[in-house]
């Protein structure tokens, strides 16, 4: 089997890119079914330097933006085949496609300082308008 | 209007309102109106040097079912490894894909508040390792069925016809290897095209026409080295062989010279015409010395000379007694995975000298090793004193 790796985007790629941070952030149990909308947190960046803080509930975390050593390409999985005939017809024609391009993140290695008092934005995991 | 439990209004910025924050801002990252496993999306680390590759299509997936998907450019075969990660990655597409509302226009964050929407969280990334490519597979295929001569093709019955046969584009799907390196690998085997198969030629076969066209060399008073293309495959065709096969033996024994007005000339090498015969003296099994030597001469047609040193890669000696014995043992037989061949070389005899070594090592390709890391890593050396030959057995 052969799975072609296309790409529309004749060298110049959407740009994506990655919040990373260590752990799992979990959602309150009473959203746990519709957490679409949901807030993580707030993403600042306090000075002109690469440094950015990511406030989720009463954490805080601080990162820096970092490029990756090497670029990650987002890859999508395209079933080609239209009806349903088609794909149980043996060959089933499998690509993927290009859509994005990451190379750089915003990576929290630190592990999350307790904010004492409550933060000022409204953190705690609200549904936000759709 | 604004929807009554909505705190504020916030435009999505997706990806570019993360990378873009001016000093002082900030902005809410969020699970995505569509945010899911999304399993059909996945990361591939790709280096920058092979990265105009994958942005310019020339790429692919390559493998079986049951065979771990190595990625092959032109040139290259990487083996694909994912390689998982216990941080919680939020992808964050550009706003323009996925569709989303509210996108941000113009100036990101300029009056009323910015959003970056996550849209799944990766559990990790594939990464690619330079490997050789799976190239044994190749040879197992093409000897399923061996091409035995036009008549024989002609008899099968319309039921097998295309049973182990494969063209280009079978192999392609069915071989872990670039398409440069599955050509490689095709001349290796001396493998020929024919109505659109690729094919290795019975070596009887080989054999027959070879000696056709020795015996019409002579009835023809043609030279060795000046073998007119035309000529050749019109007195071979006579003879009963298709011009693909005439062909084929002209490039499986000799090589184009100088391509004459027309046509091509062509002049055959002593060696390779040399080593058919003496692998013909030896199917049969091993030989003391002399026997096989003599034998050999009398197969080699006239104008043609032997030297054992021809034989490298093709035969191994040993001593019984006062008797030195040739065997056939020829290092295109043998597969190209460093371990088995190694497995085989050892078992085929314990102790190796590094000369009579190295013609059955020297066509192996680790990327990222040298013929030292393979012998370091697949043999034990042994030195019976600081001035003697190292002698390589298994580990």
């Amino acid at each position: 089997m052969q799975i072609p790796i296309k790409c529309g985007c004749g060298g110049e790629c959407q740009e994506w890119t990655i919040v990373e941070v260590q752990g799992v952030v979990e959602v309150q149990p009473a959203f746990k079914d519709q957490f679409q909308n949901l807030e993580i947190g707030l993403l600042c960046r306090p000075s002109s330097q690469e440094t950015y803080t990511f406030t989720v509930g009463y954490h805080e975390l601080t990162g820096s933006k970092v490029p990756l050593k090497k670029p990650l390409v987002v890859l999508k999985k395209v079933e080609n085949g239209t009806s349903d005939q088609e794909i149980v017809a043996a060959h089933k024609r499998v690509e993927l496609e290009v859509v994005g391009i990451i190379r750089q993140r915003i990576l929290f290695k630190t592990r999350p300082k307790a904010l004492i008092s409550r933060p000022q934005q409204p953190v705690v995991k609200t549904l936000s308008s759709t | 209007m604004m929807e009554a439990d909505s705190p504020e209004r916030l435009c999505e910025g997706g990806a570019a309102a993360v990378l873009n924050m001016a000093p002082g801002a900030s902005i809410s990252v969020a699970y995505h109106p569509q945010f899911g496993p999304h399993d059909d999306l996945m990361l591939l680390e790709v280096d920058e040097k092979l990265l105009p590759d994958v942005l310019h299509q020339r790429v692919a997936l390559r493998g079986q079912q049951e065979e771990d998907a190595v990625l092959c450019t032109e040139s290259k075969t990487y083996a694909v490894k994912f390689v998982g990660t216990s941080n919680s990655v939020f992808l964050v597409p550009p706003s323009e894909q996925y569709e989303i509302e509210g996108k941000c226009g113009g100036e990101l964050g300029l009056g009323g508040k910015v959003r970056a929407s996550v849209l799944k969280v990766a559990q990790g990334c594939m990464e690619l390792v330079e490997i050789a490519p799976r190239i044994d597979k190749l040879k197992n295929l093409l000897l399923e069925r061996p091409y035995m001569s036009s008549d024989v093709e002609m008899g099968d019955s319309g039921e097998e016809m295309g049973a182990g046969l494969y063209g280009w584009g079978d192999l392609v799907e069915m071989v872990q290897a670039s398409d440069e390196e599955l050509r490689r690998g095709l001349e290796v085997l001396s493998a020929v095209e024919i109505d659109g198969f690729w094919r290795v030629v019975d070596e009887q076969y080989m054999d027959l026409i070879l000696n056709m066209l020795l015996h019409n060399i002579v009835l023809n008073d043609w030279s060795f080295d000046a073998l007119n293309e035309s000529e050749v495959m019109e007195v071979l065709k006579s003879d009963g062989f298709s011009p693909d096969i005439s062909l084929h033996c002209l490039k499986v024994f000799g090589h184009r010279t100088v391509p004459d007005l027309g046509s091509s000339i062509w002049s055959l090498e002593e060696k390779k015409v040399c080593v058919h015969f003496a692998r013909k003296v030896l199917r049969g099994g091993k030989k003391k010395m002399d026997a096989f030597m003599e034998e050999w001469v009398k197969k080699i047609p006239k104008g043609m000379h032997v030297s054992f040193d021809m034989l490298e890669g093709e035969v191994l000696t040993e001593q019984f007694g006062i008797d030195t014995w040739v065997r056939s043992f020829s290092v295109s037989s043998l597969p190209y995975n460093p371990t088995e061949r190694f497995t085989i070389l050892f078992k085929e005899q314990a102790k190796w000298e590094f000369k009579d070594l190295q013609p059955y090592i020297s066509d192996l390709s680790v990327p990222g090793s040298s013929l030292e890391d393979l012998l370091l890593k697949y043999t034990r050396r042994t030195q019976a004193s600081v001035d003697s030959e190292p002698v390589f057995s298994a580990r």
